[in-house]
């Protein structure tokens, strides 16, 4: 059945309609778990709160089990979803860069749009940064492209590289999780702050 | 406490399932039925001997005729330029790339049109767009373009016309008409076809 747009289930015109409400309801729950809170952001890479790290490992391994479990009932055909393309260079490299930004203004790109919507005047300056920074991407890129497109993997699933059934790698997934949970709580113990 | 210990069951248990299910690989059929029926009454699939024969004529670089007998039959005879994928392999993925593609336009063929018509249908159902059947298969191959038959003189001049072509088409085939042997068989390699990439969107950012 699914995925409903690329099966032509429902017109092409409900892709904005989704991603409208999609997009509301992702910036309605992220501001409910507090996530406009650039202290509670950075509190990840401190180790005073890590609810950061769970909610994001949550939605992962919730989606996947969903799409597995869709796909299990032929609900959706995994063929036709879309990998994003790896380029190894720009992953790690761009990962440094959002995780440095991330631990200098409290915020990740998502969160500081949802932040300066309920009036925070620190989102409103990092999302300028933003635009600066995807601003100076756009003209820096002939002199980067190079290195944008090293190591090109093609779109490669870690269950690929591994060599296993995407089932076991949800699993495995699943535990390094719960692993991490339980890691971050005893951080939470460690490095605890009364007031952020 | 509690809470957490069931949603650390409930998703142990989900992904201690999943990594034992066997993955579906089963791709759903892309026509319903009523589509389907749709496109065989229109028959928009067949393609005459008389165009084929031109085509192959002009050596229209654009058609590729899929041979969907056995080997066997193949090795005896074939059009010129065939590939040969028997109808027990159309699924293999050998062939993926070529019957799904939108480069080149396949032409399926078989003795009749019954096989030609069975992998026509399974590479629709696939979602695959540029097959094609061979109209009545090799027979009707023969009857019309190796063997034409002489219409009355006084037919239409339309017939006499038709007849001329495929008169001049059978040589070029050699065909009966000539009076030469009719299995030109010519080895043909497996023309390289390059796979398109599917445009598919690309979806950004992440949190």
């Amino acid at each position: 059945m699914g995925p409903l747009i690329p099966q032509e289930v429902i017109g092409e015109g409900w892709n904005f309609f989704i991603a409208f409400a999609v997009g509301i309801g992702f910036g309605f729950v992220l501001e409910q778990a507090g996530f406009s809170s650039s202290r509670k952001l950075a509190g990840v890479f401190y180790g005073y709160d890590v609810v950061v790290l769970k909610v994001f490992f949550t939605a992962a391994v919730t989606g996947m089990l969903g799409l597995l479990y869709f796909s299990l009932f032929g609900w959706i055909d995994l063929s036709m979803i879309w990998v994003n393309p790896t380029y190894l260079w720009s992953a790690i490299i761009g990962g440094i860069i959002m995780g440095a930004g991330f631990i200098i203004g409290g915020f990740c790109p998502g969160t500081s749009v949802c932040a300066a919507a309920i009036g925070k005047i620190d989102a409103m300056v990092f999302v300028g940064g933003i635009a600066i920074g995807i601003f100076s991407f756009g003209e820096l890129y002939p002199m980067i492209k190079s290195l944008y497109m090293a190591e090109y993997l093609g779109q490669v699933k870690l269950s690929k590289i591994f060599g296993i059934s995407q089932g076991a790698l949800t699993f495995f997934v699943i535990i390094a999780a719960l692993i991490m949970f339980w890691i971050a709580e005893i951080a939470e113990k460690k490095f605890p702050r009364e007031e952020y | 406490m509690i809470s957490r210990i069931k949603l650390t069951v409930i998703f142990l248990g989900l992904g201690l399932i999943i990594a034992f299910v066997p993955e579906n690989t089963t791709k759903p059929y892309r026509l319903t039925a009523s589509e389907m029926l749709d496109e065989v009454q229109y028959g928009s699939e067949l393609i005459h001997p008389d165009e084929l024969a031109e085509w192959l004529i002009d050596k229209d670089p654009s058609i590729q005729l899929i041979d969907i007998r056995s080997s066997d039959e193949f090795e005896k005879f074939h059009l010129i330029g065939a590939i040969n994928i028997p109808i027990n392999q159309i699924l293999d993925d050998e062939w993926a790339d070529y019957l799904d593609q939108d480069i080149k336009m396949n032409i399926l063929y078989s003795n009749g049109t019954t096989l030609a018509h069975e992998a026509w249908m399974i590479s629709r159902q696939l979602g695959y767009e540029n097959n094609t059947v061979l109209m009545g298969g090799l027979n009707y191959w023969t009857e019309t373009i190796l063997n034409p038959n002489k219409p009355e003189s006084t037919s239409p001049d339309d017939e006499i016309a038709k007849y001329e072509f495929r008169k001049g088409a059978s040589q070029y085939f050699g065909g009966s008409a000539n009076a030469q042997s009719s299995s030109k068989v010519s080895k043909s390699k497996k023309p390289i076809i390059k796979r398109r990439k599917k445009k598919k969107k690309v979806p950004d950012g992440s949190c």
